[in-house]
């Protein structure tokens, strides 16, 4: 395992990098996959600022992301999370793949999304929401005992219109540990470019390079306790990314609650890392053609 | 926990080694811009100056696969944009292409990109025409 981990690492650093827009969004997805054969690594937090009852927490997580091909890509998932004055905790693992069936570019491009997470209680993330709100007020040691294994599927619309990106999620989770109902929850998305022709210099602060929007995600109950936005967690967060580099992108996003529910405050940051060609290089390494 | 860790660790290897493989490349007589799209002109054809920004486009973007001067790579099965084949096509046809992709056959779409910027792109690819027929003058 060790040997593998070196030469994953090795791999990258002898690997060419490039660029691409990165969506801005942390929760919203849009119809862009990740390009084939290349592999992004991100690293992501999210901060809950407390109500007078909680605890501040982070709950820092890393995707890997690869696209597998033109119309599939498939993430990987670690995460855990810290309470303050309480403990810090691994909180489980996601994997998801995202397919687009559909091969051009339409007025509306629906993707299909299928995650598997084995995470506990305990976590924070927050990566979506569903059901109601999530439990940020029971100490870790009562959150980490208990073990979910969930199916997540979610249905993405998305459409780009005079350089705005348009994105719509409906989420359904079913617990499989558990004889719960189904959950739901949405996720909504608007985002544009500060500039849309590129100029011709290599600038770090140029607009181009910063794309800015606004994304809205909240739960819609369950079967077991009724489809409604009562006593649900909602939340209005402006994004914002900016490529800093040819390869790399930093993600902002204060996440305001609309409701009484979950933490007031959601504040998510990351850092995104795209290999291209990872797929060929992998493949030469395993003794492939390519 | 380990055993299942594993299992997605060599899952996801098999996708890489049997699904990243791509193929031969060869003019895809179904990729075919619909008429109303090809006939679209270039915004930027009286802009000569935004070909500058096309070529960073064109180097973050395209390099991957058709190279630094577009001849393309054979080993990614890439077009070699310098070629008649591609630079006969219009303006129109080229900007959704890369609006498109071809997913099945290894082109991504590029629609991510605002639409000037794809446009620029357009531009670029005409500007690796006249500079590989300057080269072959010379020679």
């Amino acid at each position: 395992m060790r040997r593998l981990a070196v030469a994953f690492f090795l791999l990258i650093l002898g690997m060419g990098v490039g660029m691409a827009q990165e969506s801005p969004y942390i929760v919203t997805y849009d119809h862009h996959l990740e390009e084939p054969g290349n592999l992004e690594i991100e690293t992501y937090t999210t901060m809950g600022i407390p109500r007078s009852n909680q605890s501040f927490y982070a709950a820092p997580w890393m995707e890997i992301e690869y696209g597998v091909t033109g119309r599939w890509t498939s993430e990987f998932y670690l995460e855990g999370q810290g309470t303050a004055g309480d403990s810090a905790v691994f909180t489980g693992w996601r994997w998801e793949n995202r397919c687009r069936p559909l091969k051009r570019e339409h007025w509306i491009n629906p993707v299909l999304y299928l995650e598997y997470e084995n995470t506990s209680e305990a976590s924070r993330i927050q990566k979506e929401i569903v059901g109601g709100a999530p439990d940020v007020e029971s100490p870790n040691s009562d959150l980490q005992s208990t073990k979910n294994h969930e199916l997540e599927g979610k249905l993405i619309l998305s459409s780009t219109v005079h350089d705005w990106n348009i994105a719509g999620n409906f989420i359904t989770e079913k617990n499989l540990s558990r004889g719960e109902g189904f959950e739901f929850g949405y996720a909504v998305g608007f985002s544009r470019p500060l500039a849309t022709l590129a100029s011709g210099a290599s600038c770090r602060f140029c607009r181009e390079n910063f794309i800015a929007g606004v994304e809205f995600y909240g739960g819609l109950g369950s079967t077991e306790d009724g489809v409604s936005v009562h006593d649900t967690a909602h939340y209005v967060a402006p994004v914002l990314s900016w490529q800093v580099s040819e390869n790399a992108s930093i993600h902002f996003s204060p996440g305001i609650a609309l409701t009484g529910q979950g933490s007031p405050v959601l504040i998510r940051f990351g850092y995104s890392y795209e290999v291209r060609g990872f797929g060929s290089k992998l493949s030469q390494w395993l003794g492939g053609k390519h | 926990m380990t055993a299942l860790l594993k299992l997605a660790l060599w899952i996801v290897i098999l996708q890489v080694a049997v699904l990243s493989q791509n193929t031969s490349y060869q003019q895809d007589p179904n990729w075919l811009a619909p008429s109303n799209a090809a006939s679209r002109a270039n915004p930027l054809a009286q802009r000569p100056e935004a070909v500058a920004g096309g070529q960073k486009l064109f180097h973050r973007n395209c390099v991957e696969c058709h190279g630094d001067d577009g001849s393309g790579l054979v080993k990614k099965h890439a077009a070699d944009l310098r070629l008649p084949i591609v630079q006969q096509q219009t303006d129109g046809t080229l900007f959704w292409k890369i609006t498109n992709g071809n997913p099945d056959r290894g082109m991504p779409s590029f629609s991510k990109l605002p639409e000037l910027q794809r446009w620029q792109i357009v531009l670029y690819l005409r500007s690796l025409k006249a500079s590989s027929e300057s080269r072959a003058k010379q020679n």
